[in-house]
C-alpha cells in the first residue's frame, strides 16, 4: 500500500467544529472574563479586554483547527498537530483494536462525531482522538480503519466500498429501560448534582465576594432548622429512583448490538449517541454481574472481557440491564456458548464465608459491650445477624466450571459476578493458600487472564478440587507438577 | 536463606529500636496506664520475646517452602511461609523476564528473577536464587519465550 492511495493526502476535521470549540471553552473563559469586567468596573476599556479575550480564543480555535490534520499513510494513521510545536502521532493500523464513535449533544446538532481509537496502549494520552469529523466521515474512517485491520493482506483498494456484513444480535426493547433504577446505577445522581452545585457555589462564591464565614453562617442557619434539612433529604431520596431511571434511559436509549466484519458494535444513548466497536478476535469472554434486587427480577448486567481494553465495564458493555435468559442468548452468539453447571465448593467454604460475614461484627459487639457502649453493641449485633444470610448466600454463589473451551467462576453476594473466559485466554495460574485456608483444607485458585480485571478467582475450592480444576483446563501445564 | 534471616534481623532491630525509643518518651504521656509508665523497659522486652521466634522461624520455613522448577516449558514457583502460593506460568505466555539484585542480595551474590505476563495473576517472582543460576534461568526463559511466543494475552 502506498501513501495516500485511498484517502486524500491530508484531511482536516470538519470546519463545523469551530462552532463547538468556543462554546466548549466558554465555561473556562467565563470566570476570567467576569473577573476582568468586575475589576475593571465595566468601563469601555475592560469591555475591550474581554472582547480581546473572546476573539483570542476564537482565533486560537481556528488556528488549532487549521493546523491539525490527519491521514492514513500506508498502514499507519498519522495525526499531525503543528500549532506552535509540531507533533506527529503515528498509529499503526494493526494496533487499532477498536473504534469508539460518539456524538455529544452539540456535535449531534451539527452532524459531527468524535472518533476515539483504542490502541490498547493504556492511558488516555496514547490513544488517538479525532474530535469533530462529520458523521459520514466517521463512518467511512471506521470502515477504512477496521477493514484494513481485519484483512491487512488483501490487495483490493479500500475505496471500493468495503462489503459490510452486518447483523443485529439484539435491539433492546424500550420496555427494558424500566429495569434501570433496579440496577442501582445513577441512583446517587441527585446527590451528585447537589454536591456539584455546592462545589460550584464555593468556587464562584469567591468571585462574588462570598467568604467562608457566610457559608458557615448558612450552614448554622440550616442546622437550626432540621425540618428543612430533613425535607431536602427526603426530596433527594424520592428523586433517587426517578433521576436514576431518567439518567439510565438517557445513556442506554435504543441499545443495539450488532456484528460487523469481525467486530462487535454496541450503540447506545439518547443525547450522546455512542458506538463502540470491539474486535471480536480480542474478546476473551464475558462477565455477568447481579445485585440482590436484580436477582429477584432475574436481571443481569453483562460486559465483554477484552484484551487491551481499559475500563472494560463501560466500554465493553454488551447489554444494559437485561433479563438473564436473553443476556445468555446474546452472550452465546456474541462471545460463545457456555452451559456447564457450576460445581459447588466444599462445605468448609460455607463455614468460612459465614465466619467472615459474622465474626467481625461479633468482635465489635463484644468490645462495645465491654466498654459499655450499648448502641454500638446493638448495631453490631444486628449487622452480625444480617451477616448470617449474607454468608450463606455468598457460599451459594461460589462455583466454578469448565466445559472444554471456557471456564467460569462465580462469587459474591451483594454484587454477584460470574466471569466466563476462554481457555486460551488463561496466561497462568496462581494457587493461594493462607494459613487459615490450609487448616480448612481449601485454596483459592486464580486464573490469570490478560484481559478484563487480570485475574479471576475461585474462592475456597477444596485443595484437591482446585488443582484438578486447573489441571482440567490446562492439563499440559499443571499435570506434570501434581504430586 | 541467609538473606531472609538478615532481612528479618534488620526488621527486628528496627522494631526493637523503635520500641526502645518509644519507652524513653512513654513516661511523659498521660494516657499511658501507670503500671506501664513505671516500667518503660517492658515494651522492648515484650516485643523481643514476641518477635524473635518468628524471626528465627520465618527463614527456616521459607527455605523449606520456596521452590521453583522449569520443566516442559512451564515455570512453577512456590513461595510464602504462613500463606503459600503456587504459580504456574507457561513460558509461551511470558512477556518480560527481569533479573534484579538488591544491595543485600549483591552482598550475598544472590538475585531475583521476575516473570511477567499480561496479567498480574500470572506473574511471579523467584527470590534469592544464586546469582549464576538466576542469570541462566533468565537467559533460558527469555530465549524460550522468544521461540514459543504467541500473542501472550
Amino acid at each position: 500500500m502506498t501513501a495516500g492511495q485511498a484517502l486524500p493526502a491530508r484531511s482536516r476535521l470538519s470546519a463545523k467544529v469551530l462552532f463547538i470549540d468556543p462554546i466548549r471553552m466558554a465555561p473556562s473563559l467565563l470566570l476570567p472574563l467576569a473577573g476582568v469586567l468586575v475589576a475593571g468596573g465595566f468601563s469601555p476599556r475592560s469591555f475591550g479586554f474581554a472582547a480581546l479575550g473572546v476573539a483570542g480564543s476564537v482565533v486560537f480555535a481556528v488556528l488549532r483547527w487549521a493546523t491539525f490534520t490527519y491521514a492514513v499513510v500506508g498502514d499507519r494513521l498519522e495525526l499531525t498537530r503543528a500549532l506552535v510545536s509540531r507533533s506527529v502521532r503515528t498509529i499503526p493500523l494493526e494496533r487499532i483494536r477498536g473504534v469508539d464513535v460518539s456524538t455529544p449533544a452539540l456535535h449531534r446538532l451539527l452532524g459531527l462525531a468524535v472518533l476515539k481509537l483504542d490502541t490498547g496502549a493504556g492511558g488516555d494520552k496514547q490513544e488517538g482522538e479525532l474530535n469533530g469529523v462529520t458523521v459520514a466521515e466517521a463512518e467511512r474512517l471506521r470502515a477504512v480503519l477496521l477493514a484494513r485491520r481485519a484483512a491487512p493482506s488483501e490487495p483490493e483498494p479500500v475505496e471500493a466500498a468495503p462489503v459490510v456484513r452486518e447483523r443485529y444480535l439484539i435491539r433492546v426493547p424500550r420496555a427494558w429501560l424500566r429495569y434501570g433504577p433496579l440496577s442501582g446505577a445513577y441512583l446517587l445522581t441527585p446527590f451528585a448534582l447537589v454536591a456539584g452545585a455546592i462545589g460550584l457555589l464555593f468556587q464562584w462564591g469567591e468571585e462574588f465576594g462570598l467568604t467562608g464565614r457566610d457559608a458557615w453562617a448558612l450552614a448554622e442557619w440550616l442546622w437550626e432548622r432540621p425540618q428543612l434539612l430533613a425535607a431536602v433529604l427526603v426530596v433527594l431520596v424520592v428523586l433517587m429512583p426517578l433521576a436514576g431511571g431518567v439518567m439510565y434511559a438517557v445513556f442506554n436509549w435504543n441499545f443495539t448490538l450488532r456484528t460487523r466484519d469481525g467486530y462487535l458494535v454496541a450503540e447506545r444513548g439518547l443525547v450522546n449517541r455512542r458506538a463502540v466497536s470491539l474486535e471480536r478476535r480480542r474478546i476473551r469472554g464475558y462477565e455477568l454481574a447481579e445485585s440482590p434486587p436484580e436477582r429477584a427480577f432475574g436481571l443481569v448486567r453483562m460486559w465483554a472481557v477484552v484484551t487491551g481494553l481499559g475500563d472494560s465495564q463501560t466500554r465493553g458493555q454488551l447489554l444494559p440491564v437485561a433479563p438473564k435468559a436473553e443476556a445468555l442468548k446474546v452472550a452465546a452468539e456474541a462471545v460463545g456458548p457456555f452451559d456447564a453447571p457450576l460445581r459447588p465448593h466444599p462445605p468448609v467454604a460455607r463455614r468460612r464465608r459465614l465466619f467472615r460475614a459474622v465474626a467481625p461484627w461479633l468482635a465489635v459487639a463484644a468490645v462495645a459491650l465491654v466498654m459499655g457502649w450499648g448502641v454500638l453493641a446493638v448495631v453490631a449485633l444486628a449487622l452480625a445477624a444480617v451477616g448470617v444470610p449474607l454468608g450463606l448466600d455468598r457460599y451459594r454463589s461460589l462455583g466454578h466450571a469448565y466445559d472444554g473451551a471456557r471456564l467460569s467462576v462465580r462469587s459474591g453476594s451483594l454484587r454477584r459476578t460470574q466471569a466466563t473466559v476462554e481457555r486460551r485466554a488463561v496466561v497462568g495460574w496462581t494457587i493461594r493458600e493462607t494459613w487459615f485456608q490450609r487448616r480448612a483444607g481449601v485454596v483459592t485458585v486464580i486464573a490469570g487472564v490478560g484481559a478484563g480485571s487480570g485475574g479471576y478467582s475461585a474462592l475456597d475450592v477444596g485443595a484437591r478440587q482446585g488443582v484438578e480444576f486447573a489441571a482440567e483446563v490446562t492439563p499440559e501445564w499443571v499435570a506434570p507438577f501434581m504430586e | 536463606m541467609t538473606l531472609w534471616f538478615l532481612h528479618g534481623m534488620l526488621e527486628f532491630l528496627a522494631l526493637a529500636g523503635g520500641m526502645a525509643l518509644l519507652s524513653l518518651w512513654i513516661g511523659g504521656w498521660s494516657w499511658v496506664p501507670d503500671w506501664l509508665a513505671a516500667r518503660p523497659w517492658l515494651l522492648p522486652l515484650v516485643t523481643t520475646v514476641l518477635v524473635l521466634p518468628t524471626v528465627i522461624a520465618e527463614p527456616l520455613i521459607r527455605f523449606r517452602v520456596h521452590r521453583w522448577e522449569l520443566s516442559g516449558d512451564v515455570v512453577y514457583a512456590r513461595s510464602g511461609w504462613l500463606s503459600r502460593e503456587w504459580v504456574f506460568v507457561p513460558v509461551g505466555r511470558i512477556q518480560t523476564v527481569d533479573k534484579a539484585q538488591g544491595w543485600l542480595e549483591r552482598l550475598l551474590r544472590l538475585a531475583t528473577v521476575e516473570i511477567r505476563t499480561a496479567s498480574y495473576a500470572g506473574s511471579s517472582t523467584i527470590k534469592c536464587l544464586d546469582y549464576r543460576v538466576a542469570a541462566e534461568l533468565a537467559e533460558e526463559l527469555s530465549r524460550r519465550a522468544q521461540e514459543l511466543r504467541d500473542d501472550a494475552t
